[in-house]
This record gives structure tokens, C-alpha cells and sequence, in this order.
């Protein structure tokens, strides 16, 4: 059934021309994508090692400075991207990538590279996730959409179906046909993660795996709904315009709407307000009087009335003390700015129970690790180090500041301390409870769209009664 | 018989629930937009206020804290004292920089959402100034705002298509074209008669409903501006009525019609616009901004290593500042030597990433011609204030005002040490230097903006024109034909 079926849907397509040389025109700009895709990956990827170490030489040749001086000169740091950034580069062009570590202050990440683009480019570019969400559904659409509503409006399904041909193996086989087509435009990705498995030190194989089962889902679940459609509705138009209603809804439309849907439930201050918060709730009279307290406390500690008769140096105490007391404020701000913002991702991957596209644009960012989880998981990262930093330098101050005659300064010897910052994702499986709601929506897609089918199925097995 | 055929046509339309059906649609869908696109631009608009408001209150505070100051005898700490040049300069200073969003705003965001539209101003490298973004949900970004630009130029289009795809086709098919050419119509006019109806119950409530919306809640909204605006819809409307005339002329199967008309649209309004944008990226990449990173470091690096020489460089640039004598190469005067000193070195770098933004604008421009939907979006945009033109001139002013507080700091912090004010004995503490906050400039958010170019419409019109003038040539051989048989008959 499934070779005879194959090789009938081969001939139509065949016949019918326009969807040869659409899937033609597919494939090229899937190749093109992956193309672009892959360089753009490979000069950022050259550009974060240039870049980083080269700031590392520089801090590490800064010379003899004090060591809140070198705290204040700081460090940049630049965000890695694993290979599969170039089959889904995601949110990196929408996020900064560089991010300013000093003393004091926690910044946000600078330079986010859509800033530099011409207004076009909210038109999306051409990526192989591009290509792989939004136009490969419309594809499996054009090709699918007459399988068995052409059928019915030929008579051609009523003599199959008298002719002894099992409708749920015909709705199997057309389906089927349809899910291995769509398929071979997976090959240029599966190939190209392939050759990271074996080009790339970390092969991040489970994230290769995930990103390739969840557009093979994705690719099944349009193949399901454009069948299923094809055989509930009467004619070939009207199954072509609900489908393409349908793909407009779920690729265009939803995923806009529920992000703004999603902003709006959960709003979040103006980065202005973010900041004036920020400097109103660090330097206030409060820090004076907690630094006051530290003081005292201190001095009665080491039981001396003034601190130039503590064994170490009191500057560098208290700058630790500030460091801390302002990580505290960080750290509430942070978390709140940054719940608001996780709110509106899962508020987004709820949408993904409306349309598959969330779903999968969701996983694919996921396993690419361009998304705002990994993000922030990078930022996280990124803080710790600033932290450990003034941490060695606070204390080097403390320690050492009160032996020196004049103004203390430190060398090479401390810089190296601090180890260099060199980021690796965590396993995929540490981030899994960010994308529940997404895995749910695949599973809940695949549980409608198959008790679609058997309604189809059953429909057609009332048609060869009639 | 033009009344016969819209009569007959609206029934039908009638009968199929569709009148109904479009009208709701097209009205909701320009409500939703504009809201959304409303309270986008209000939250800018308010954050704005805000800074404003903040800069003002600054200033009342100073001089309701001035006498305490004055009379006060405590050790002050420069960089915490709101009354030293030095404090402000560096660390203290509110004043901001401010693009307030037009009362056009709410027709495209454009890159209204991920360009910055204020900057808190201090003496410090412009490059840390310029870089200031609103931290949002980059997904936010990714997916953009859901405006009246996103309806006309992505779903108007497809409900055109929807519901013009069977013109003239199911006539043809059922039979009654020819009916109708017995009794003296003709398939010219039925297929002009039956675009133009449909898409007008898609067209004008749209038009009517977001136009409505723009002058009763948008303040200060022109007549010329909502004029363009219903020009512009109606020109990129036209296009697309245009080529469903044009595939309808074909005399093929509706259910091909609807192909074709869907393959164009993915074509122009998808497929096209992220070539021309990848493209652009490949043809004039932007320079790298991670590389960026390194030459600022680089420069700040050596700048602070020439700190002395730099400064000296700097008096030799600025003789004013270093007349009457004063050499005292004072922390302040240093520090902003030094921050011209990596502008200056900046300047090349800066200079490429202009040049490239240029180029791909130019490109944008050339490009645009391929699709209708990049002709449009740029019309919309710089009609809603939110594209690059006015940017970049909201930029040249941020700098201007960057240079303006820089030479304002630079001179009166050079006059301050001149009179000793940082140092007025061993031990004391630093008199007020700046009494009157309003004396620092503050920006002037009246900066020309320049006006926009209409011409890429001419193409529209023209490719509009075209293949209205083949389908007529196309139907009227249709009529042609169809008169014979209907004669042989």
C-alpha cells in the first residue's frame, strides 16, 4: 500500500510541476541558510576567542595597580555559542553578548547586534530555523493539500475504497507519504549535525539529537494536520484555504500576539526605572549606617578604637562589606526584573498549546542554546566571576594594603589569581523544567492531531459505506 | 447592469456569511494593532516624561538644598556632593537625552523597540553612553510588535487573496459568465466589479477603524501625515488587487488561482524580504562589535598610559582651558582629556560602523524595488517617526549634547581649579562649584525631522498599473472569445 501509494503521490507531484519546483527552490534556500548560517557562526565563534583572550593578556599585563583599581578597570566577557547557533541563531543578535565586569556595579550585557541593522531586518533573515518553522509547513501545505480531497472530488476514493483499500492504510500511507517528503529537507540538517559531532570537541549530542526529533515532530504534526484536512474537508479549495488560514495563524499571527498578550500580563518597569531603582537602593543613608556598624564591629572585634591599629587593612574590609551589601540588592532586583521576564517566557510557551510553531521555535532555541534561559544561565555565570574577583581583590587589600609604605600596589602575581573566565553550557537536562510547557505542547499536539486522524479515518470508512 | 453585478455580488458574499465575517476581522484586527501599538509607544512616551521629570526635580532639589550646603561645614565627598562640577560631571549628573515617539507611532515600531530612545548623559566616553539599551524579553524583539504596519503589509494581502481568488474562476466554471455576457455584461467588468467590492469589505474598514483611532486618540495627529498614511495603504492595497486581477485574468482553476496568488505573496511579503535582508548582511557586513570591544579597551588602555601627554595635547587643543597660567594637571581635567583622547582614537572604528549602516541603507533603498512589502514597511516607518532617518538624526544631537556638557564640565571645572575652589586651604573641603543646576545644557528634544520620500510609491503604482493593463488585455481576449461562442451558440 505504502510503495503503490508513493509511487502514484510521486507521479502527481511529477504532473503537477509547481510542487517539484517549489520543493527545488526549498532546498536551495534551506542550502543557503545553512550556508550563512554556519559562517556567521564561525566568525563569532573566532571573534569571542580572539576577543577573550585578548582580554585576558590585558588584564593579566594591566601592571602594578592597586587592587581596586584593576577592580574598577575590570573585564570584558563574551558569550560562546555551540555549533548548533548556526542552524538557530535565536535570540543572539536581540541579546548582548559582551558583558562589563567591575567593581560595584552589575551590568547588563552590551551591544546587541540588531541595534546596527537596517529596519528590514525585522523581516527575519534567512536562517535554516527560518526555513525549517515558518516555510517548510507551508510546503508540506502545497503539496498535501489534495491527497485525499482531490481524491474524493475525482471519484477516485470511492472506487479505492470499493476496491477493498483500507481507509486507515490510506490515510497512513498519504500521511505518510507526505512526512518522509518534508523529511528529506531534514537531510542538509542532519548532515551538518553530523559534522559537528565529529568536528567539534563538545558535540553536544543530546542537544543534536533533541533539535533533530523535535523538528521531525514538528514536520509530523503538519503532515498529520494537512492530511487530516485534506480528507475531512470537501474539495481541494476549501482544504487549501483552511490550511493556509491555518499556517498563517500559527506561523504569523499567534506567536506575535502572545508575546505581546505575554508583556502585557506581566510588565516589567522601564529599564530608566531600573536603574534609578538600582542607584536609590544601593546608596542610601542605610549603606552609610550598615558600613558604620560594620565598622564598629569590627573595631570592637579586634578591641582597637581606630582602624589604622587593625592588623590588616580596614579599606579593603570595607570595600568587601560594600560589595556584599550591594550583591544583596542585586540580587532581590535582579531576580524580580527577572521573574517578570520568565513569566513572560512561560506565558509565551503556553501559547505553544494554541500552535506548534511556539512549541518548536521554543525547543529550537533550547537545544541551540540561543535562547533567554541559556542566556541568563551565561549572565549568572558571568556575575559569579565578578563576584570571585572583587572577592580576591577585596581581600588582597585587606590583607596586604596596611604593609605597604604609601599607596599599596599589586602585580601580575594577583591577577593571576583570579582564573580565567571561560564558560561552558551545563548539560541540556539542567534547563529541562524551563521547557515543560513546550514538551507538553508537542505531546498534546500529537494527541489531538491523532484522534483527528482516527475521526478522518473514521469519516472515510462512512464514505465507502455510502 | 453594474448594479445588476454589485447586487448580485453582495448577495452572494451576503449568503456566504462573508461581509460579516471580513468586516469583523478587518476591524478587529486594526483595533488590536493599533492599541498594542498605542501602548508600546505611550510606555516609551512615559519613560521619556519620567526622565524629563526626573532632571527638573534634580534641579528644584538643588536649589532647595543650596543654603544648607552653603552654610554646612562637613567634609564633603566630591563624588557624592551634588554641588561639585566633578560629582556631577562623572557620577551624579541627571540629564537625559530624549527621542519622544510621534503621534504617528502606533502605525510601524519599526526598530522603535531595540533602538534606545534615551540616554542618561555623563562625562564619560560616548561610546558607553550610546550603548544604553531598554532591557526587554529579547523574544519580544525577535517576534516584534504586533502594529497596524504587521496587518497591512502581512495580512491584508492574504485576506485580499482570500477572498478575490474566485473571482471571475467559479463564474467561469459554473456557467454563469456566459449568462451574464448574454444579457450584455462583460467579464472585464464583472471581475473589476467583484475585486474591487471585495476588497473594499476589507480595505476600507481597516483604513476607516485605524485612521478613526489615530486622530481621535493620538494627539497632534496632521492631516498630512494621515493622508500619507491612507495613501500608502491604499497604494500597497491596490498592488495586490492588481496582481489578484492579473492571476484571476489567467483563466485558470480557482484552487490554482489561490496557489499562485499564495506562492506570490510568500514570495514578496517572506521569501524575498529576508533574502534582500541576508543579502544586505553579506554584501556590507557590519563590522564586528566584540572586535569593537578590544580597540576601546585598547585606546582607554593607552590613553591612561598617556595620560600626562594626553593632557597636555588637550590644552594644546583647548588653550582656553589652561590660560592664566594653571598647570595643575587636576583629576578632572585628566579624566576628561583622557575620555577625548579615546573618543579620538574611536573615531575610525565608529567611522566603519557608520559606513556600513550607510551602506546597507543604500543597498535597503536599491533592494526595496524587489518587494512591495520593503516599499511599504519603509514608508510606514519613517511615516511613524520610528526609522533610521530620524535616528540618525536623534543621534547627531545626542552627540552635539555630549559635546555641549563636555566643553560645558571641561570649562568650568578649569575655571573652578583656577580659583582654587577643589583645594581652598589644606584640609578643607571643596566649595559649591555648581550653585544652579539648570546651568548645565540640557537637550533640546525639538531636533529637526527629516522629511520622507514618497517616491519608491511611483514603483508600486506603476507595477500596479502594469498588470492591471495585462489582465484587462487577458479578460478582454476572454470576452472576445466567450462573444463567439456565444454567437456559434
Amino acid at each position: 500500500m505504502l510503495q503503490s501509494t508513493f509511487k502514484k503521490e510521486w507521479l502527481d507531484t511529477k504532473r503537477q510541476g509547481q510542487a517539484l519546483w517549489l520543493s527545488g527552490i526549498a532546498i536551495l534556500l534551506l542550502l543557503l541558510a545553512c550556508v550563512t548560517g554556519f559562517k556567521s557562526h564561525q566568525s563569532y565563534q573566532q571573534a569571542v576567542n580572539e576577543v577573550s583572550q585578548s582580554e585576558q593578556l590585558r588584564w593579566l599585563n594591566q601592571g602594578e595597580k592597586g587592587p581596586h583599581s584593576a577592580a574598577h578597570y575590570g573585564i570584558y566577557v563574551v558569550k560562546p555559542t555551540t555549533p548548533l547557533a548556526a542552524l538557530d541563531d535565536g535570540l543572539q543578535a536581540y541579546q548582548g553578548n559582551v558583558l562589563r565586569l567591575e567593581a560595584h556595579i552589575r551590568n547588563d550585557s552590551l551591544f546587541r547586534s540588531a541595534q546596527d541593522n537596517v529596519p528590514l531586518s525585522r523581516f527575519g533573515s534567512l536562517s535554516p530555523a527560518f526555513v525549517l518553522q515558518v516555510l517548510l509547513p507551508l510546503l508540506i501545505i502545497l503539496i498535501g493539500y489534495p491527497l485525499l480531497a482531490r481524491e474524493r472530488e475525482q471519484g477516485t476514493l470511492k472506487q479505492l475504497l470499493a476496491a477493498g483499500a483500507s481507509p486507515a492504510k490510506l490515510f497512513f500511507a498519504k500521511c505518510a507519504v507526505l512526512f518522509t517528503l518534508s523529511c528529506l529537507f531534514l537531510l542538509p540538517v542532519a548532515l551538518f549535525l553530523l559534522y559537528s559531532q565529529t568536528a567539534n570537541e563538545a558535540p553536544y549530542t543530546l542537544r543534536s539529537a533533541l533539535f533533530l526529533l523535535s523538528y521531525l515532530i514538528y514536520l509530523l504534526l503538519w503532515a498529520l494536520i494537512t492530511t487530516t484536512l485534506s480528507s475531512l474537508l470537501p474539495t481541494a479549495r476549501r482544504a487549501l484555504i483552511t490550511l493556509l488560514t491555518i499556517w498563517a495563524f500559527a506561523t504569523l499571527l499567534l506567536p506575535k500576539l502572545a508575546m505581546n498578550i505575554a508583556t502585557t500580563l506581566h510588565p516589567q518597569g522601564s529599564g530608566q526605572a531600573f536603574q534609578a531603582k538600582l542607584e536609590s537602593e544601593v546608596y542610601t543613608n542605610a549603606r552609610l549606617d550598615a558600613i558604620e556598624k560594620f565598622k564598629q564591629q569590627t573595631l570592637a572585634q579586634y578591641g582597637v578604637s581606630q582602624v589604622a591599629d587593625l592588623p590588616f587593612d580596614y579599606a579593603g574590609a570595607q570595600l568587601q562589606f560594600g560589595e556584599q551589601y550591594a550583591d544583596k540588592i542585586f540580587d532581590r532586583l535582579f531576580e524580580a526584573r527577572l521573574e517578570q521576564l520568565e513569566a513572560q517566557s512561560q506565558s509565551y510557551q503556553l501559547a505553544g498549546l494554541l500552535t506548534p510553531f511556539i512549541a518548536v521555535q521554543t525547543l529550537s532555541m533550547a537545544t541551540a542554546a540561543t535562547d533567554f534561559s541559556h542566556q541568563q544561565s551565561f549572565e549568572n555565570a558571568a556575575e559569579q566571576h565578578r563576584r570571585l574577583m572583587q572577592e580576591v581583590l577585596n581581600f588582597n587589600q585587606r590583607d596586604h594594603g596596611h604593609k605597604a609604605q604609601g599607596h599599596y600596589t599589586a602585580g601580575k602575581e594577583l591577577w593571576q589569581q583570579i582564573p580565567e573566565f571561560s564558560y561552558q553550557y551545563p548539560r541540556f537536562a539542567h534547563y529541562l523544567p524551563h521547557y515543560v510547557i513546550s514538551l507538553i505542547s508537542f505531546a498534546f499536539w500529537l494527541i489531538v492531531l491523532v484522534l483527528l486522524s482516527l475521526f478522518a479515518i473514521k469519516k472515510l470508512r462512512l464514505e465507502e459505506q455510502r | 447592469m453594474k448594479r445588476l453585478i454589485l447586487a448580485t455580488e453582495l448577495k452572494n458574499l451576503w449568503r456566504e456569511k462573508l461581509v460579516l465575517t471580513l468586516f469583523l476581522t478587518t476591524s478587529v484586527l486594526a483595533i488590536v494593532a493599533f492599541f498594542n501599538a498605542h501602548y508600546f509607544a505611550n510606555k516609551q512616551r512615559d519613560v521619556v516624561l519620567a526622565a524629563q521629570q526626573m532632571q527638573q526635580q534634580t534641579i528644584q532639589n538643588a536649589k532647595a538644598g543650596l543654603p544648607e550646603r552653603l552654610a554646612s561645614t562637613e567634609n564633603h565627598k566630591w563624588w557624592e556632593d551634588p554641588y561639585d562640577l566633578r560629582g556631577q560631571a562623572f557620577y551624579l549628573m541627571q540629564n537625559y537625552a530624549t527621542k519622544t515617539p510621534l503621534a504617528t507611532a502606533p502605525i510601524a515600531t519599526g526598530q522603535a523597540d531595540v533602538l534606545p530612545y534615551y540616554f542618561k548623559m555623563l562625562i564619560k566616553e560616548k561610546q558607553h553612553i550610546v550603548h544604553q539599551y531598554d532591557y526587554v524579553h529579547p523574544l519580544s524583539l525577535l517576534l516584534g510588535q504586533f502594529d497596524l504596519s504587521f496587518v497591512v503589509i502581512y495580512l491584508l494581502p492574504l485576506l485580499i487573496i482570500s477572498i478575490c481568488f474566485n473571482a471571475l474562476a467559479s463564474e467561469r466554471q459554473g456557467g454563469q459568465l456566459r449568462l451574464l455576457m448574454l444579457q450584455g455584461g462583460s467579464a472585464t467588468h464583472l471581475l473589476t466589479y467583484q475585486l474591487l467590492l471585495r476588497s473594499a469589505l476589507i480595505v476600507m474598514p481597516f483604513l476607516l477603524i485605524s485612521s478613526l483611532l489615530l486622530v481621535i486618540i493620538r494627539d497632534q495627529m496632521g492631516v498630512t501625515e494621515l493622508l500619507s498614511y491612507n495613501l500608502i495603504v491604499l497604494c500597497y492595497s491596490g498592488f495586490w488587487i492588481a496582481l489578484t486581477a492579473w492571476v484571476n485574468s489567467r483563466a485558470k482553476s480557482a484552487a490554482n488561482n489561490a496557489a499562485t496568488l499564495v506562492t506570490c505573496w510568500l514570495a514578496l511579503v517572506i521569501v524575498v524580504p529576508a533574502l534582500v535582508n541576508t543579502s544586505i548582511a553579506l554584501l556590507d557586513p557590519t563590522p564586528s562589535r566584540i572586535h569593537y570591544i578590544d580597540s576601546l579597551r585598547a585606546a582607554s588602555d593607552d590613553a591612561q598610559k598617556a595620560s600626562e601627554k594626553t593632557l597636555a595635547q588637550y590644552f594644546q587643543d583647548h588653550p582656553e582651558l589652561a590660560k592664566n597660567g594653571s598647570g595643575a594637571s587636576d583629576y578632572a581635567t585628566k579624566k576628561i582629556a583622557t575620555i577625548n583622547s579615546v573618543e579620538r582614537a574611536m573615531e575610525v572604528q565608529d567611522a566603519r560602523f557608520l559606513n556600513a549602516q550607510q551602506a546597507q541603507q543604500q543597498s535597503a533603498q536599491k533592494l526595496q524595488y524587489l518587494s512591495p512589502a520593503l516599499i511599504v514597511q519603509t514608508l510606514l516607518v519613517d511615516l511613524a517617526g520610528n526609522g533610521l532617518t530620524r535616528h540618525y538624526a536623534f543621534m547627531s544631537e545626542v552627540e552635539a549634547h555630549h559635546q555641549a556638557l563636555q566643553r560645558f564640565f571641561a570649562n568650568e571645572i578649569a575655571k573652578a581649579n583656577q580659583r582654587g575652589d577643589f583645594a581652598p586651604c589644606d584640609g578643607c573641603s571643596a566649595k559649591p562649584t555648581l550653585t544652579n543646576l539648570a546651568d548645565i545644557p540640557q537637550f533640546s528634544s525639538e531636533f529637526a525631522t527629516p522629511v520622507n520620500s514618497y517616491t519608491p510609491l511611483i514603483w508600486l503604482l506603476l507595477l500596479a498599473v502594469g498588470l492591471l493593463l495585462i489582465a484587462k488585455r487577458r479578460v478582454n481576449k476572454l470576452d472576445s472569445a466567450n462573444n463567439k461562442e456565444v454567437l456559434v451558440v
